[in-house]
């Protein structure tokens, strides 16, 4: 039985078992919804890091930032509903004011939080959660099964932050839930030009860092503002880009050597003040320093400009991220949340005859294959399991640090056919149980061999 | 003539070694000779990634300090002046050893790779020299590794190069306002060097950089902070460098810094010693106070607490043995009356099943046979009774030598006494006697045979002498024999059941004589027991008491002997504490935070 299966009949039994207390029926019920949704990832950092930005990049649509606790989720139709306090939720409206979508909480003003319909299609597969910035860890992640941390460089504090939400026993054998963001990546490197490509290299190098390693399952950056610009740039403000880039290169760069420089009153081209100032609010400096600079490298058109945009803003390779380590797995993250759930509830409410369901919630945790793949992952990421150099690399594919999919975990670039793929796996496992057995190697490599085995011998199945 | 700060430095070093805090007087010696040196140190700190490298290169209009997107600076950098561009990077000469106190060589390099170089191992500072106008007043700018970053050995550089600072430039970006980590900073800065001056850095890139200052100013309002809040660009002032324009040289911000550092800093040099000597001497004498105050009003008093407090634990323990000593006495009563009622009648209940066996036995049996193995049975199984029966007694009584010990205050290792047992145990009672047994022999046998048969004969000779037969002829003789033989049955069956009578009677009684032997041997082994049992516990009890009442005497007067030490301590306590104080007035009146010490 897979672990989602277990976990759910868990679940199941646990509602029989405490069927005559509310309380433990409410919450088991809650998280029996929960079980079936998409995967909810909140986004959490220190205040004005750009949470609502990121957010509203990923959506798609601008929306202004709110003091409470935000949940966007996919609907046929956009609607927003208001949670304060017991009682029924409200309904209120979603107004628009320049390019930006107010969700009008008019006298909601302390929230417990507000849920967003909204037609998107990152929405299908996940439900993003925008965090107060004072929120705790606990608040964070008690309605969330993976969390996108955004920071800047890494400080102590987000390290704490990240310590303290893996600061579960369930949650410390299956860390898998974090992907941590270098967001505001335009203003490392002062906001030059080849900023971004900086950042990339900075997250690549907290990837390897063992502090940052172990408390996330990745790190990349992006430029939370020109994400959201590539996204929802509008006809008029491309034309102004346009407009700017008619210029020569060394006139405009006198007027964007600072923000005050770019509304001043002396300006080469017949162009208002506010509309400057919106440029300027909407980009940045350096998004415009950039878009000028692309459009006169040929991205002339809002098509071209756009793709440009995603991928230099790093929204693409946050999206693959997303992709890869949470909307995947949403199975085993939904199971972890459940487990935790469950943890919590024979915690606060423990039974005589729930003590089979603990004991079950034991061998789940300790022996889940799933969480076994993740934590060799993580050993093997941070240098606590070493293997050689290209045993290493194949043990990471084959137990899915590069996605699930057989043909991710095979190494295939292409789309191999059955036969070829049944070949190279029968070719790994065959190598694999070697290693495993080998007598000469390590504890911990034998160890590791045994798993990799275990996700090959996992595989067989599909290829009869 | 010495300035005013140092003769108050020097006593207070004075006081620092009195006081043997060589901690401290290491300390303030350091700040006494970097206060003597005409050099003023300017530390650049803030957290990592704010601009600090580039402020400095701004200020100076040369590119020393090496710039980068990711964490750059990772040793302290001093940027003096110099007549002709120099390096030199500082490393330990030992391979490992603290920042401190190690042995330190010098290396050159050449200007513009050493900031390169300093990543290399050990190295504990760079140092650079520029001609610059700037420094010519022995300026030296301290750039320093970001503060909060992953690699705490960065951060424990710039908090030891903290130490050196005679003023201190806080860098935090425009991008947001100071954060609750940068404030915390701020106030550890502010401890070691009050001349704090706070730069927002990167106003280029924000648009809302002045609502940023606003909101800093607050909140450095709100903490109570006196420093003053520079707005800069250094990316403004190196371009206006480049390019000699002057316009966007006053729109960086950087000529106000320039002329603040000017004018704060090397101008009033004085009063920045004044006022860092200040600092660090009064939390030097903070700390020399506060252990000396807690003495006087706490510490002493707190001998005297634990004297008395042993003075009541121990009376406490006296009154609490007096009490549970009735409770063992008490038990120890209760537990032997019950112990032999038991026994007693345990050994009733045994010697009553034997007297019921005897009877069972002689019921039947015919004690002239075998006597001799009816008397063996019989010792065998009084004895048995006796020793199961005072096997069992002394079983009870080392239970109940445990009980009493569980009752008794203390526990020690000899408490439950070794063995309880008296000595003159189990004298054999008195023998058996053997019952008188009635032989009934041939003659007796005959005479009674002739008497029985006697009747018969007369009887049948007289009834059929009618029949005209002869008074003795074959039926009455017939008759005699049948007559005699029963009577002798008769009498041989009445015999035995005398015997019987008479074998039950003297088992009966040695039983009975045995009973009360042997009860009167366990009641008194019992009493016996009690008493030792009783000397025991009681010889304990003294001498558990005796130790407990010297304790007790030898606290009181402990307490008494503290109270004369105790005044004289006192008396010289408050004078050093005057002394100090006095000392901290002068002090505070350099010129520094105002904090609020009396005694």
């Amino acid at each position: 039985m897979t672990l989602d299966r277990v976990v759910w009949s868990m679940l199941h039994e646990a509602l029989a078992v405490y069927r005559d207390s509310p309380r433990a029926t409410a919450w088991l019920r809650s998280h029996v919804e929960r079980y079936t949704e998409p995967v909810r990832i909140a986004v959490a950092g220190r205040s004005r890091i750009g949470k609502s930005t990121l957010v509203s990049a990923l959506i798609g649509d601008e929306f202004a930032p709110l003091s409470s606790f935000v949940w966007y989720r996919n609907g046929a139709e956009p609607r927003a509903h208001v949670f304060s306090g017991p009682g029924r939720p409200h309904e209120v409206t979603i107004g628009r004011r320049g390019s930006r979508h107010h969700v009008e909480i008019g006298q909601f003003d302390r929230a417990d939080r507000v849920v967003v319909d909204w037609p998107a299609r990152t929405l299908r597969d996940v439900v993003l959660i925008d965090t107060p910035s004072e929120a705790t860890p606990e608040q964070v992640l008690g309605d969330a099964d993976a969390l996108l941390y955004l920071m800047r460089h890494v400080q102590d504090d987000d390290l704490k932050f990240l310590q303290s939400a893996n600061d579960h026993p369930i949650a410390r054998t299956a860390a898998i839930h974090t992907v941590a963001v270098l967001a505001r990546a335009d203003e490392i490197g002062a906001g030059r030009i080849d900023a971004l490509s900086s950042a990339k290299q900075i997250a690549r190098r907290y990837r390897r860092d063992v502090a940052v390693q172990p408390l996330c399952q990745n790190v990349v950056s992006v430029a939370g503002l020109l994400a959201v610009a590539a996204k929802t740039l509008r006809e008029d403000e491309f034309q102004a880009l346009r407009v700017l880039a008619s210029l020569g290169r060394e006139e405009l760069e006198d007027h964007l050597l600072s923000a005050d420089r770019f509304v001043g009153e002396q300006f080469p081209v017949a162009m208002e003040p506010t509309v400057r100032q919106a440029l300027l609010e909407r980009f940045g400096i350096f998004g415009v320093r950039l878009i000028t600079a692309l459009i006169r490298q040929g991205f002339d058109s809002q098509v071209k400009l756009t793709g440009q945009l995603v991928q230099r803003s790093g929204l693409g390779e946050l999206r693959d991220s997303i992709a890869v380590h949470f909307s995947e797995r949403r199975e085993i993250l939904k199971a972890r949340s459940a487990l935790l759930a469950l943890d919590v509830l024979f915690r606060m409410e423990p039974r005589q005859n729930a003590r089979k369901l603990m004991t079950d919630l034991e061998r789940v945790v300790a022996s889940a294959h799933d969480f076994r793949e993740l934590r060799l992952v993580a050993a093997l990421q941070s240098g606590r399991t070493k293997l050689p150099a290209e045993l290493q690399a194949e043990a990471l594919r084959l137990v899915g640090a590069e996605g699930t999919a057989p043909l991710a975990r095979l190494g295939f670039e292409y789309e191999a056919d059955p036969r070829e793929q049944r070949e190279a796996l029968l070719d790994a496992l065959v190598r694999w149980q070697a290693q495993a057995a080998d007598v000469h190697a390590s504890h911990d490599h034998r160890k590791a061999a045994q798993i990799v085995v275990r996700s090959c011998e996992g595989l067989l199945p599909q290829f009869p | 003539m010495a300035p005013p700060w140092l003769d108050v430095l020097d006593e207070t070093i004075g006081a620092c070694v009195t006081h043997r805090r060589p901690d401290l007087e290491a300390r303030l010696r350091e700040k006494r000779a970097q206060q003597l040196d005409p050099k003023l140190r300017v530390l650049v700190v803030g957290e990592s990634k704010q601009g600090k490298s580039q402020l400095v290169n701004a200020l100076l209009n040369a590119p020393v300090c090496a710039v980068g997107d990711d964490i750059t600076t990772t040793v302290p950098t001093f940027v003096q002046h110099a007549d002709t561009p120099s390096a030199a990077l500082v490393r330990n000469a030992s391979a490992r050893g603290s920042i401190f106190h190690t042995p330190t060589e010098r290396i050159a390099v050449p200007i513009e790779q050493v900031t390169k170089q300093a990543t290399a191992q050990h190295v504990v500072r760079a140092e650079i020299g520029i001609p610059r106008a700037l420094l010519d007043s022995g300026l030296v700018l301290i750039d320093t590794p970001g503060v909060g970053d992953t690699r705490s050995a960065h951060t424990a550089s710039t908090f030891a190069t903290l130490m050196q600072a005679d003023a201190v430039l806080l860098v935090s970006d425009a991008t947001g306002e100071l954060t609750s980590a940068e404030m915390t900073l701020l106030k550890k800065v502010m401890e070691a060097c009050p001349n704090v001056t706070v730069v927002v850095t990167k106003i280029d890139l924000v648009p809302a950089w002045r609502t940023v200052v606003e909101r800093n100013r607050a909140l450095l309002a709100r903490a109570g902070v006196r420093a003053k809040l520079i707005p800069v660009s250094s990316a403004l002032r190196l371009r206006a460098a480049k390019t000699g324009d002057q316009r966007l040289n006053t729109e960086s911000g950087f000529p106000e810094l320039v002329a603040c550092v000017q004018r704060d800093i090397v101008a009033s040099a004085d009063l920045l010693a004044r006022r860092a000597v200040a600092v660090v001497a009064s939390s030097a004498l903070t700390q020399l106070v506060t252990p000396l105050r807690e003495e006087l009003t706490a510490h002493d008093s707190s001998r005297t607490v634990a004297t008395i407090s042993t003075l009541q634990e121990a009376q406490r323990r006296v009154d609490e043995l007096r009490r549970r000593s009735a409770r063992w006495q008490n038990v120890l009563n209760d537990e032997m009356a019950d112990l032999i009622s038991d026994v007693e009648y345990d050994l009733r209940d045994r010697t009553r099943k034997i007297l019921r066996e005897v009877d069972k036995t002689y019921d039947e049996a015919d004690p002239a046979i075998g006597w001799d193995k009816f008397e063996q049975w019989l010792e065998d199984n009084l004895n048995e009774a006796a020793t199961t029966n005072f096997a069992w007694l002394m079983e009870r009584a080392e239970w109940v030598a445990a009980k009493v010990a569980k009752n008794f205050p203390v526990y020690r290792e000899d408490l439950i006494p070794g063995s309880v047992l008296p000595d003159d145990l189990l004298e054999p009672a008195s023998r058996l006697e053997k019952p008188k047994i009635e032989p009934f022999s041939i003659p007796q046998k005959l005479f009674t045979g002739l008497r029985g048969s006697y009747g018969g004969v007369l009887m049948f000779g007289l009834v059929t002498s009618l029949a005209g037969m002869p008074l003795i002829n074959v039926i009455s003789l017939g008759a005699g024999a049948l007559f005699g033989g029963k009577s002798i049955l008769d009498e041989s069956d009445q015999r035995l059941k005398r015997r019987q009578a008479a074998a039950k009677a003297a088992a009966q009684r040695h039983v009975d004589d045995f009973f009360v032997k042997f009860s009167k041997d366990v009641r008194d082994s019992g009493r016996h027991i009690q008493r030792s049992l009783r000397n025991h516990f009681s010889t304990l009890a003294e001498e558990l008491q005796e130790t407990l009442l010297e304790s007790a005497r030898s606290a009181k007067r402990a307490v008494q002997d503290d109270q004369t030490e105790r005044e004289r301590r006192m008396r010289e306590g408050r004078k050093e504490l005057d002394k100090l104080i006095t000392l901290y007035k002068r002090v505070q009146a350099l010129g520094g935070p105002t904090m609020e010490l009396t005694a």
